[in-house]
């Protein structure tokens, strides 16, 4: 069965209408960055500094209170979204395999912001950038896009989110939206290289995939266990106690996530890979409005 | 301690592949996981396969070799020395005759004599031996020397109740016949529950030890110890019925006896029995159509096998007679005097065809070839294929009454010919002399009487003129013709013999018209059923175990019943159940002194399924703890 069919096509154009009924007249421009500049609505102050553009003082201020405050606003612009899509051989995993919603769920948001009018790009990733779609715009772009994300496969190395992140903020481009499809499963932690997002001012989205072997696994008995990313294996004994500390681990792991999201006020969106793709992007929307 | 079979310890070789496969191990199960994040995380904090782990291996190890180990010990069947020095042989005899359904022990003497024998059976030790012999009719092994107390036990239940006699002495000849074939050094002894006081010699000179057990009371009992039946030798419906009836208990009774012929009552007979008395009566009764007889004894007690007795009473069959003859009153009342007799008189120029098993009579006139079956033939006056007829013999005087042959034949049973008055007869010349049997002879050797019995044909020939004689007016006339029909049609005083419980017999099947498609079966009172053997001449049936009346059905011919014999308990041993011990002893048969009543491989498989269990745990543990 094919990944992206027209049944898949005409769910996106499901998707474009409802985002775009759901966000009508609540954006000024066709999207807010956060980016201030030259924009008509009013951000915030600041206090003036010597160079600053007298045209951006405000004077009610300065008659009713003396002080010198310089008035921001948000810049207009076209958004860029990026959205990084995990091919480390864990996304293979599980039934169906988490990859399949990642890239169905990649090529939603990049029609989603097409059909807006936005800029989209797709980064491949694992210990590394791997593959790339160049930024783009405009709906007729979709079909590359859904060939460029057919040919990908699970099968690098296992992630490392620092380095690519890295790699993937080195380059000259404006910043955006970074949406990262992964499961996160980064032997040196998620929290950096996100962080280097943050840092380098894009707007960090976080869609975690996982199975629900892996959270609830049917792991018993005696067995060696092989990291399919490492191929590092380990023989273990697995008991009934051992698979409840697992399953702890594994709620642990989310709600930390779900903490670390919430405290950089960024969108996390975390989901079995066995749900629709179209419920999971309609949640999405509804909750955080990261598509819009 | 000793081995009873050495070899199985090479099982403990399997202690080998076990260890083997430990040094081994067993490959692990590869299960790829997505990441190793939480395994690691989790194993850090508790050790994968911890030396705790590591040894719970070992002392799983160790338990499967255990149980490797014990199973091998089991199956080589260990046993203590003192175990074969005290090894007993027990042949239990257990009397089942008649007298031990009696109820003064409840529920009844058999089932407290089986009730002990289970308890014994219990009580035996391993390796002990036992075996059960039945009493009750022909002393039969039930079950044969065995230490299966399972076996045993069913075995002993499995003993069922009869209407046999008692034949206690000669089960406890069989019973020293099985202890004297291994002659080891095993203690052997039988133990008798029985209801029946044995003959002390008898008790005191086996080598043998005889432990008696008695079941029973002084109980007192009426029955009825004979009945018996047949038909009348002189009235074609008649027949004679005798009773005997014994008190065999210390005071006098009263009781009724009442005797019916199916189902309808024929006599009543109140007794007064003295103690002790036997009392008997002969009946004598009328009816044709025969069936069940059956006396009951009016009398509660605690044996009721003996208060009903069955007999069969044959039927008599209707007589077709054709008698051939100018119209002859004499001759025709003659014949009518008997009541089974179905008369058809017919004059000589009009006879036609004769009906099937009918006897002919000829007056005077007879055919040039005499019919086959039975044919009388009176004062014949023309010649035959048979005889010729010669000049008149005046005032023959019987001369020679040939004795023997008549008894045999009873053709002149209560007839005397010589007083009578016989002014003629006629001269016959037989064709053929040998095939001729003269009964009565005249003083001048003429023959009077006689016989000629060829395949298919009975000729009976009078050739005395009745018309000038006193003969008709004799009652020796009507006697003579009723004997020749009994001796045409075979019917004389049959007598169905009513056997006693454990009797055999045997019955004729030529007699009972076989087919090749006929099936045979034996019915017992109760409705059990016994195939019997088909295309034979005679079978044997029996030892009849039941009272009551016992069927031969043929099941092709929709069950119909081919022959019937009554079976009686006809016993007064038996219905003397007066027992003069009390009860039987109760105290234990054998002293529990053995290895816990089990052999030691018991305890030993015992052992290693707890050791099974213990691994099971310990299986259990590794996966779920």
């Amino acid at each position: 069965m094919p990944l992206f069919d027209s049944d898949f096509l005409t769910k996106l154009d499901y998707l474009s209408l409802v985002s775009k009924r759901l966000f009508r007249g609540s954006l000024l421009a066709q999207r807010r960055t956060k980016q201030m500049g030259g924009g008509i609505e009013f951000a915030d102050h600041r206090e003036y500094s010597h160079g600053d553009d007298f045209r951006h003082l405000d004077w009610n201020v300065f008659a009713r209170h003396g002080q010198l405050l310089l008035k921001r606003f948000q810049e207009e612009a076209d958004l860029h979204v990026y959205l990084l899509l995990d091919c480390s051989r864990s996304m293979g995993f599980g039934s169906p395999p988490k990859f399949d919603l990642a890239r169905q769920v990649v090529a939603a948001l990049a029609y989603i912001a097409l059909a807006d009018l936005d800029r989209i790009a797709v980064v491949a990733f694992a210990n590394d950038i791997v593959a790339d779609f160049p930024l783009t715009r405009g709906k007729d772009r979709i079909l590359s896009l859904m060939k460029f994300l057919e040919a990908l496969e699970p099968s690098c190395a296992d992630t490392d989110l620092v380095r690519v992140i890295t790699g993937f903020t080195q380059r000259p481009q404006q910043r955006g939206l970074a949406v990262v499809v992964s499961d996160l499963y980064d032997p040196r932690g998620y929290e950096r290289g996100l962080d280097l997002l943050r840092y380098r001012n894009y707007e960090p989205h976080i869609v975690r995939l996982f199975d629900r072997q892996e959270a609830e696994p049917s792991l018993l008995g005696e067995l060696e266990l092989m990291d399919i990313e490492s191929g590092v294996g380990q023989k273990v004994t697995i008991t009934e106690e051992a698979l409840k500390k697992y399953e702890k681990l594994f709620v642990e792991f989310g709600d930390n996530l779900s903490r670390y999201s919430r405290r950089y006020g960024l969108g996390c969106t975390q989901t079995l890979c066995d749900v629709p793709f179209e419920e999971l992007i309609l949640g999405m929307m509804r909750s955080a409005g990261v598509v819009a | 301690m000793s081995l009873a079979n050495p070899l199985a310890l090479y099982w403990l070789g399997a202690i080998i592949p076990i260890v083997g496969l430990y040094i081994l191990k067993v490959r692990l199960r590869r299960v790829a996981v997505p990441t190793m994040l939480f395994w690691n995380r989790l194993y850090d904090q508790q050790k994968p396969r911890s030396v705790w782990q590591r040894l719970r291996h070992w002392v799983s190890l160790l338990i499967q070799a255990a149980l490797a180990l014990l199973i091998a010990a089991a199956l080589a069947d260990p046993f203590f020395p003192w175990e074969t020095r005290q090894l007993r042989r027990v042949v239990l005899v257990v009397d089942n005759s008649a007298s031990m359904n009696a109820t003064d022990v409840a529920p009844s003497r058999l089932i407290a004599a089986k009730s002990q024998a289970v308890s014994m059976i219990r009580g035996l030790r391993f390796r002990d031996e036992l075996a059960i012999v039945s009493a009750g009719g022909r002393p039969r092994v039930v079950c044969g020397f065995s230490s299966h107390s399972r076996t045993l036990t069913a075995t002993a239940n499995d003993i069922s109740p009869t209407d046999n006699p008692t034949r206690v002495t000669e089960a406890i000849e069989l019973a020293r016949r099985l202890l004297d074939e291994p002659a080891d050094e095993r203690q052997s002894e039988i133990v008798v529950l029985t209801d029946r006081d044995l003959d002390p010699i008898r008790e005191g000179e086996s080598l043998v030890a005889i432990d008696v057990r008695r079941f029973g009371a002084m109980t007192g009992n009426i029955g009825i110890t004979q009945f018996q039946t047949r038909r009348s030798l002189i009235d074609p419906l008649g027949y004679e019925i005798l009773v005997e009836v014994t008190n065999a208990s210390d005071k006098a009774v009263e009781a009724r006896l009442e005797m019916d012929l199916n189902d309808d009552v024929i006599d009543v007979v109140p007794l007064k029995l003295t103690a002790g008395q036997r009392w008997w009566q002969a009946f004598e009764k009328t009816s044709a159509s025969g069936g069940h007889l059956t006396a009951k004894l009016d009398h509660a007690d605690s044996f009721m096998a003996d208060n009903q007795a069955w007999a069969v009473l044959p039927k008599r069959d209707s007589i077709p007679v054709m008698l051939v003859s100018e119209p002859n009153l004499f001759l025709q009342k003659v014949f009518e005097s008997n009541p089974l007799v179905q008369l058809d008189c017919v004059e000589p120029s009009r006879l036609g065809l004769r009906p099937d098993r009918s006897i002919t009579v000829f007056h005077r006139q007879t055919p040039p070839q005499l019919p086959t079956g039975s044919v009388l033939v009176i004062d014949p006056r023309n010649d035959c294929d048979l005889w010729t007829v010669g000049e008149p013999v005046p005032n023959p005087l019987v001369g020679q009454q040939d004795q023997r042959a008549a008894a045999s034949m009873s053709l002149l049973t209560h007839v005397q010919l010589n007083n009578v008055l016989l002014p003629e007869a006629r001269q016959v010349t037989f064709v053929d002399d040998a095939a001729a049997r003269v009964l009565v002879r005249a003083i001048g050797g003429e023959p009077l009487l006689a016989v000629i019995e060829r395949p298919g044909q009975k000729v009976l020939l009078l050739t005395v003129n009745l018309a000038e004689g006193d003969l008709p007016l004799r009652t020796a006339f009507p006697i003579l013709v009723s004997n020749a029909l009994s001796w045409f049609t075979e019917n004389r005083g049959e007598l169905s013999e009513s056997l006693p419980t454990g009797a055999i017999t045997e019955i004729d099947l030529a007699s009972l018209n076989p087919t090749s498609e006929q099936q045979l079966t034996l019915v017992a009172p109760d409705g059990r059923r016994t195939e019997l053997p088909s295309r034979v001449d005679r079978i044997s049936l029996g030892p009849f175990d039941q009272c009551g009346v016992w069927r031969v059905v043929d099941l092709q011919k929709g069950e119909i019943t081919l022959s019937e014999r009554a079976c009686n308990l006809a016993n007064r041993d038996e219905s003397d159940i007066r027992c003069l011990e009390p009860e039987g002893r109760t105290e234990p048969f054998v002293a529990a002194s053995s290895f816990g009543q089990r052999p030691i491989w018991v305890w030993l498989i015992a052992l290693s399924w707890l050791l099974l269990g213990l691994e099971w745990w310990a299986y259990q543990r590794r996966w779920i703890a």
